[in-house]
């Protein structure tokens, strides 16, 4: 470290106050690189500026909560999810564990429906409904009489691969989608809003028919999937067209929706992973600057060890961008 | 000297160990929200808990420094935690 001389010091200082603009240079700069003679860190890795990214990140979280209550459907989770997909997964990790394949059954598809859109209609999230409502009272509801059902929830994922990947990392859910004890199955993938956001609803029902000759055969299973592809169609249609005259019949199929059933303005999902990449990468940035001034000009600063903080901060943007995802089941 | 490095060897690796585990766990529980959100204040206050003992144990520890490794973990977990309240 070199030390100045009085008389090379009170030059320095007496070509800056000459210089007013170097001295704005010095100090600005020093907002992203280290102080040497303070022996601290750029000022925007000060404490206090940390606590600042804090309050932001607190304040845009809250903004992220309170304006679905303010403008309802703006905020929501985009997805691509169909039963074709959700059906071909299932199947395919029963066939894995060596088990027999489920088949579509429309009266479970139908019943699917309906329980989906009691929860757009009642607000709620849950197996029973506020008023006692059970699943069980969906699917005897259309007929079905059966002696095993069962029922799996999920809602704002982002694909069909992911909700079954969720349920076969839930013991309980995997518990039904691996039985022996179910021959038919039935999906519901409805789009509406719940608590302010926009999102897709997945619900799925298994059963066994009390009379076996009852399973739903190949041809009928064909017939729901072509059902429910004509349906998304007509949905689709409808949101491009909302004032398309004479709707077909599969337009009044149970779609509820309580506001248009239209892609979210904001996929909250990727809001609040850029805001988290952000702040992050900002203020790993300026760690990563900090090592490599500090290393540069050899200082020792009296702070905590920023590479440290830099490796923690690396894994966790890297958590937040590559492993979370959206999605809940129950 | 050598005593020093040998002590700052360990340190480092018990937070790489730390950080692995914490990593696995997020890794397998990425579906369950609730779990993931427990994980992140555990591995918040970790990193604080490290971060004292780090310094405590290099008779460095002022409240300047303790300040900074608090304000970092709550960051740390304000990030993650913004991601997985929605």
């Amino acid at each position: 470290m070199s030390v100045l001389t009085g008389k090379k010091k009170s030059n320095i200082i007496k070509d800056w106050r000459q210089q007013p603009k170097s001295i704005e240079k010095f100090q600005f700069i020093h907002h992203f690189l280290p102080h040497p003679e303070e022996k601290t860190r750029a000022t925007l890795l000060s404490n206090r500026a940390i606590i600042v990214y804090c309050a932001a990140m607190l304040l845009i979280a809250g903004i992220f909560r309170f304006l679905p209550k303010v403008v309802p459907g703006v905020l929501g989770y985009a997805s691509d999810i169909s039963v074709k997909d959700l059906l071909t997964y299932t199947n395919a990790k029963r066939k894995e564990s060596g088990l027999s394949e489920l088949r579509l059954n429309s009266a479970l598809t139908s019943a699917a429906y309906q329980k989906a859109e009691d929860m757009f209609k009642d607000q709620y999230w849950a197996h029973i409904s506020p008023d006692g409502t059970e699943p069980w009272d969906f699917i005897l509801g259309q007929n079905y009489d059966y002696i095993y059902a069962g029922e799996n929830l999920a809602k704002n994922f982002k694909s069909s691969k992911d909700v079954v990947e969720a349920w076969m990392k839930s013991p309980s859910h995997k518990e039904n989608l691996l039985s022996s004890n179910y021959d038919e199955i039935g999906f519901a993938v409805v789009n509406g809003v719940m608590e302010g956001y926009e999102t897709t609803l997945v619900v799925q029902f298994f059963g066994r028919p009390r009379n076996a000759a009852q399973v739903a055969s190949v041809y009928e299973e064909q017939t729901v999937l072509e059902k429910e592809s004509t349906r998304t169609a007509a949905v689709s249609e409808r949101e491009k067209e909302p004032a398309t005259e004479g709707t077909s019949e599969a337009v009044q199929k149970p779609v509820y929706t309580q506001a248009p059933s239209e892609k979210p303005a904001i996929d909250v999902t990727t809001a609040t992973k850029t805001v988290s990449a952000v702040f992050g990468g900002f203020v790993g940035t300026l760690l990563a600057l900090d090592v490599w001034y500090s290393r540069r000009k050899g200082l020792h600063k009296f702070t905590g060890h920023t590479v440290a903080h830099l490796g923690i901060l690396i894994l966790v943007v890297a958590s937040i961008w590559f492993v979370l995802a959206p999605g809940i089941v129950l | 000297m050598k005593e020093k490095s040998d002590l700052h060897i360990v340190e480092y690796s018990v937070l790489l160990t730390l950080a692995f585990i914490i990593s696995l766990l997020f890794y397998y529980f990425r579906y369950n929200h609730g779990v993931l959100i427990f994980l992140s204040g555990v591995s918040s206050f970790a990193y604080i808990l490290w971060g004292l003992i780090h310094h405590a144990l290099e008779g460095r520890l002022t409240k300047f420094i303790a300040t900074e490794y608090v304000v970092f973990g709550v960051l740390i977990f304000l990030l993650l935690y913004t991601v997985l309240n929605f």
